[in-house]
């Protein structure tokens, strides 16, 4: 029972990361349409980030999501506005090379400047646990990292509900040429969309970097994972990726204690096959038209 | 004489060209270059038939090419089955995998089929990993003994030097640009063309619209297993990541993209840009032409970090250029040049 709740508990903490890299790919689908292949080395500029501000200023991987969510968030506006704009009204399949393309001159930008080899952030809570009593213990790192998802998620939802900007890209999303005969800038929006999605998946590298390898190919991993984040709450629905990214987080280490380490991405990526095939709308998403 | 002819004589003329290159070449440097370029197009052009003329966008064509690969090498290395029968247990091995795939890929459309077949490819990768009683996993196989090719008591090669190797390659180089000539003129490639331009009007047209994405799916299978086959007999090595990657997948879709989709000559093209360029990069060739002509100095601190790091540059470059292609040259390198004859057509006329 133990193991149980320990991989539970475990499960759910770096699902709440998982969320955070899907809502941005989430996001970036429901306003444009394209899917984003670079989002898991978007992920990893922002862990090279995290990792230098830390080696160069001291700066706590945590506190730096301050520096490197509004950074973030112009590398994607950047990203934007100068690429992807360019092909929104391109075949699916251009939009995906692209992205892939940009993807690889990322990941292998950074492999000139820093090497391949893994690097590792230590930081003096890098191993510290919390006993909750029962033999459960939770690891200090991803509980706080857990806890800064939440408050982002929060204000995520409030600026997307709440604020004008957040409703617009909301019209945007739901149908982008009636958003632009109601007046509203729909290329800003894009912009937006995409600079929120790259400053999250940012920040979730930055929430990462304290607890995992720190290395230029560590996106593609991650952009998989986004996928079937994604898929499994439905493209475009913000709830349906927090959902899945938690429904991830957990299926992943329940299968690394009851199958194997090894496995436990098979298990993942048979998971999404199944959702594709059986609900490709997904959890939370409406029907495909 | 005709246009038709003009271009069968070429056609010839570089054929008998290739056929006799290994009695002139010793260089097995040279042979190897064109060993890699004849793999490069075969790779190509067997993404090219379901990618390009059946516009369905695999990004997981490292599956085929992997499970050829492994399923030749494992025979060879634990059976000790010859490498021209164990090719054929790949191909009928990924047949089936083929199969399994296109019943449950071809459900989906567009960027749905893409995911699926990265995710299809991964599972095969990490299978790979972890079947380590089957694949040796993480370390890979090695094979360094090809038993001799004998017909009868004729030792017909012991495979030894490049040139059996330099001759399969072309072969099979040949053998893809022959069934993609095929296909884009034979009825199935008018279906494989409908499909890809409206799969709602063919299919209302009356084309069986499953039947024929697996039937492309196959045929471009087949061709990507005999490519990995090839390709782990003549490394003598494979390992999940070199031939099940994801990088591998996004390499053979790019020779075909940048050279150019549903066009017979594209991925060739494609392959005469990327594979000198890849090389050249990787042996360091474009440092020192730059130290050459005295750009850089060789043991300035710009020439140190090239000559160290440019080897590892040609993803980037690969990366570059996709974007560069995707951005200003979407039909690839083929659109391109077509283009420009249109235009002087034009301005001739």
């Amino acid at each position: 029972m133990a193991v149980f709740l320990q991989s539970l508990i475990s499960g759910v903490l770096i699902g709440g990361v998982y969320a955070l890299i899907g809502i941005g790919l989430t996001l970036i689908f429901g306003v444009m349409r394209v899917i984003n292949f670079a989002h898991g080395d978007i992920m990893m500029v922002g862990m090279y980030l995290t990792y230098l501000l830390f080696t160069l200023m001291g700066v706590d991987p945590f506190v730096s999501v301050l520096i490197s969510f509004p950074l973030m968030f112009f590398f994607g506006g950047f990203l934007q506005k100068v690429f992807i704009n360019r092909v929104l009204n391109a075949v699916a399949q251009n939009q995906i090379l692209l992205t892939i393309g940009l993807g690889l001159v990322m990941s292998n930008t950074v492999m000139l400047i820093f090497t391949s080899d893994y690097k590792i952030l230590t930081t003096s809570y890098s191993s510290s646990t919390i006993q909750v009593g029962g033999g459960v213990s939770i690891s200090t790192p991803l509980l706080v990292s857990f806890l800064i998802t939440a408050v982002i998620t929060a204000a995520l939802g409030w600026f997307l509900l709440k604020t004008d900007t957040g409703q617009a890209i909301r019209a945007t999303a739901q149908d982008r040429d009636a958003a632009q005969l109601m007046g509203i800038n729909v290329s800003r929006m894009s912009v937006i969309a995409f600079g929120l999605g790259a400053a999250l998946a940012g920040t979730a590298g930055a929430l990462i970097s304290p607890t995992y390898y720190i290395f230029p190919q560590v996106g593609g991993t991650f952009t998989l994972k986004a996928f079937v984040i994604t898929v499994l709450g439905g493209m475009g629905s913000v709830v349906g990726a927090t959902l899945g990214g938690i429904l991830i987080g957990i299926t992943e280490s329940m299968s690394a204690v009851y199958i194997s380490s090894g496995w436990k991405d098979v298990v993942v990526f048979v998971l999404f096959l199944l959702v594709l095939l059986f609900k490709p709308s997904g959890l939370m998403g409406k029907s495909r038209t | 004489m005709n246009k038709r002819m003009l271009k069968a004589a070429i056609g010839l003329i570089v054929l008998a060209g290739l056929l006799v290159v290994p009695r002139f070449v010793e260089s097995p440097y040279a042979l190897h270059m064109m060993i890699l370029l004849f793999l490069s197009v075969s790779q190509g052009q067997s993404w090219n038939i379901l990618g390009g003329y059946a516009g369905q966008y695999s990004v997981g064509h490292a599956a085929y090419f992997g499970v050829g690969a492994y399923t030749t090498m494992m025979l060879m290395y634990s059976k000790q089955v010859a490498p021209w029968v164990g090719v054929w247990a790949g191909v009928a091995a990924v047949i089936a995998v083929a199969l399994v795939i296109g019943s449950i890929c071809f459900r989906l459309r567009g960027p749905y089929f893409v995911l699926a077949s990265i995710a299809v490819a991964e599972i095969m990768r990490l299978s790979a990993i972890n079947l380590t009683t089957l694949t040796n996993g993480a370390e890979g196989i090695l094979v360094t003994e090809i038993p001799a090719f004998k017909i009868g008591e004729r030792v017909v090669t012991d495979f030894l030097t490049k040139v059996p190797f330099y001759y399969i390659g072309l072969f099979l180089a040949l053998l893809t640009l022959a069934i993609a000539y095929w296909v884009q003129h034979s009825k199935l490639g008018y279906y494989f063309q409908a499909i890809r331009e409206d799969q709602d009007a063919a299919h209302s047209l009356g084309i069986h619209i499953s039947v024929y994405k697996n039937i492309g799916l196959v045929i471009s299978a087949v061709l990507t297993s005999l490519a990995g086959s090839f390709y782990g007999i003549y490394v003598g090595f494979v390992d999940p990541p070199t031939v099940l990657g994801l990088d591998v997948s996004v390499q053979i879709m790019l020779i075909c993209i940048i050279g150019g989709m549903g066009t017979i000559w594209g991925p060739v093209l494609g392959s005469l840009l990327l594979v000198p360029l890849s090389e050249a990069l990787r042996s360091n060739m474009i440092t020192e032409g730059l130290v050459k002509i005295g750009l850089v100095s060789a043991d300035s601190k710009v020439g140190l970090f090239l000559k160290e790091n440019l080897a590892h540059a040609h993803v980037l470059i690969y990366g570059i250029l996709v974007v560069l292609v995707i951005l200003f040259m979407p039909d690839g390198l083929m659109g391109f040049v077509k283009k420009l004859a249109s235009r002087r057509k034009r301005e001739a006329a």
